[in-house]
């Protein structure tokens, strides 16, 4: 085979690797835009006459602002919990070399790895009976929407302390010490040169916790018994059981629950990669 | 950067890696001892309070008699290690028996890890031959499926395969080689309905492989194989004695993290076909899942789980330290 025949195969072959991953999501896009005679065909139409009715069925759903709102709710108020307790942590383990840093650093390690597939039944258990003591005027318990965001937090703090510890320390402590040599105090150093620096990272780590959080189902699943409690993973499942045959509807908001994912997801892809081998290569 | 790093222990420029400068050390000893530990407070709290008594819990649980009537009046009755010789030996009503299930969820794990990696690898391979613009498509067609939430991938692979009108009957009709497969159901028995959830969770999972592992790759400096090649070697030799032992500790990583991942998976199982047919696609999670909250047995789930939780250490263990390794090597 001459190098350039070679060349061709090669590449050829890329492209229909290629075609393997993009083509469910295509059809994902494609079928959304179709009409009932077209996607209800036994030979598919590749390209279709685009129509909006799916998106416009898939958005008029009962109850469908609710959930928008819930899941909305429910991903933010985790990225902001997550980040506050995760920032003063990581902050502290990257810079600090304190007793029992080593200790903490192995507990984040394990808690990141938490399979929460096997605590489905104490969390439940725990959740039924509703907080202990004066804890329990929070609005936290079976079929209550903010429930979700205390679970969420925990699936998220020990990756979010993890991958800020990592930022922060990528940044060099001498640039911190240069500004204090020019007068600033040691706060303002790291608010005015540390901060900016590390603005990167808590964007990438929040979209992290929102993705997670967004895309979670099986608590959301088994704690929220009303479906105006439902979050949007919950809701399109069960969109998907009910509306078993309109596959254009389905599509629609299949479409719709992705996009924002898909957004937030190429902002961070790049620093993904390698989040959870960091270092393993140099090893 | 990360070179010049290893440099600051030395004793010279170690106070610059703390925050609490020498000159401190005089005024605000008691404050500056006390400080650190109050910032990481509310996170080891969080810690203990939503993770540690859970899991406490789950082994207490899995030790007591726990049902419906113990969970509304506050009851606790422990009975030792019933539960687990109820689970091991007995098979509960409406549920295929722990054995079959615990053999199933690991068979499929193991395809499931065996694929990802064997494609994942060849993937990176590729990326590393292509031309530029086709290693960008193949990228761009990567990250799409990687970033599509999973209860989405779920709704769409039925879809796919969708007996009547799935786009995949079709094609594979066209091809002909196979038959006519028009109306063919995949989710009418249990091997075929896993084939589509394997197809999902590959799908998902190749692009994470298949970019770190290239990221490896690139990070072999480019005069070895060039030497190699010039020293008449073959690119199946490049690949065993060159690429292949400095990727071996990534691969290693993504086997463990790919291993725990499919064990332990809930979401892509329940959301295709929610154990059926016939409960004959009811994993591991599903399993503890469906004793618990269905049917309310929450002393057998919990015992189902804590087994899972045990197996999983093979693998946690040794993932955690090679993690805490390399993290300390930073």
């Amino acid at each position: 085979m001459s190098r350039r025949t070679r060349r061709v195969v090669i590449n050829g072959i890329g492209i229909l690797v290629a075609l393997f991953f993009a083509f469910p999501v295509y059809w994902m896009v494609n079928t959304a835009f179709k009409s009932p005679d077209q996607f209800q065909t036994y030979t598919p139409v590749f390209i279709p006459i685009p129509t909006l009715d799916n998106f416009i069925k898939a958005l008029g759903q009962q109850n469908l602002p609710l959930l928008v709102r819930n899941s909305v709710f429910v991903s933010a108020s985790t990225v902001l919990l997550s980040l506050v307790v995760g920032f003063l942590a990581a902050v502290t383990l990257a810079r600090v070399k304190f007793r029992g840093r080593g200790w903490f650093l192995l507990l984040v390690a394990v808690a990141q790895m938490a399979p929460f597939e096997a605590l489905l039944i104490p969390i439940f258990l725990e959740i039924r009976n509703g907080l202990p003591g004066p804890l329990s005027i929070l609005p936290v318990g079976y079929n209550q929407v903010p429930t979700l965001i205390l679970i969420y937090f925990i699936f998220t703090l020990p990756f979010t302390i993890w991958s800020l510890r990592g930022f922060v320390a990528g940044i060099p402590v001498d640039l911190e010490e240069a500004a204090m040599v020019d007068g600033a105090s040691h706060f303002q150093a790291f608010m005015k040169v540390t901060l900016p620096l590390l603005a990167p990272g808590l964007v990438a780590t929040s979209i992290f916790c929102f993705i997670t959080a967004w895309n979670e189902y099986l608590y959301a699943y088994t704690f929220m018994s009303d479906t105006t409690n439902y979050t949007l993973p919950v809701w399109l499942v069960s969109f998907q059981t009910n509306f078993g045959t309109d596959w254009g509807a389905t599509m629609a908001a299949s479409t719709l629950f992705t996009l924002p994912v898909l957004i937030f997801f190429l902002v961070v892809q790049r620093r993904m990669v390698g989040g959870l081998t960091t270092g393993a290569v140099r090893g | 950067m990360t070179r010049a790093q290893p440099k600051a222990k030395t004793p010279t420029s170690a106070s610059s890696l703390s925050v609490a400068p020498s000159r401190y050390r005089t005024r605000t000893t008691v404050v500056r001892d006390l400080w650190p530990y109050v910032a990481v407070a509310p996170a080891f709290l969080t810690f203990v309070l939503l993770l540690g008594i859970p899991v406490v819990m789950l082994f207490l649980t899995s030790a007591q008699h726990f049902g419906l009537f113990e969970l509304f009046n506050n009851v606790t009755t422990y009975v030792g290690l019933d539960n687990y010789y109820n689970l091991i030996f007995k098979s509960p009503a409406g549920l295929p028996d722990f054995p079959t299930v615990l053999l199933r969820t690991i068979v499929f794990m193991v395809v499931n890890v065996a694929l990802t990696i064997t494609l994942g690898t060849l993937v990176a391979l590729l990326l590393a031959k292509l031309d530029r613009w086709v290693r960008l498509v193949l990228t761009s067609a990567m990250v799409l499926a990687w970033a599509m939430p999973v209860v989405t991938g779920a709704v769409l692979f039925q879809w796919l395969f969708d007996s009547k009108l799935g786009v995949v009957n079709w094609a594979i009709s066209s091809l002909g080689i196979f038959g006519d497969y028009l109306n063919h159901s995949w989710f009418a028995t249990g091997l075929t309905t896993f084939a589509v959830i394997t197809l999902l969770i590959v799908w998902q999972a190749i692009p994470f492989v298949a970019l770190s592992l290239y990221a490896g790759i690139l990070s072999i400096p480019k005069e070895l194989p060039e030497a190699a090649r010039v020293d008449g070697a073959s690119e199946r030799q490049i690949f065993s004695n060159i690429t292949l032992p400095a990727i071996r500790p990534l691969l290693l990583m993504l086997i463990f993290l790919s291993v725990i991942w499919d064990f332990k998976v809930f979401t892509q199982v329940y959301a295709m076909r929610m154990g059926g047919p016939d409960n004959q696609t009811i994993t591991l999670s599903l399993y503890s899942q469906q004793l618990g909250i269905n049917q309310h047995q929450f002393g057998v789930a919990a015992a189902a789980a804590v087994i899972m939780m045990l197996l999983l250490l093979f693998v946690l263990v040794p993932y955690i330290r090679r993690m805490i390794k390399t993290q300390e090597e930073l």
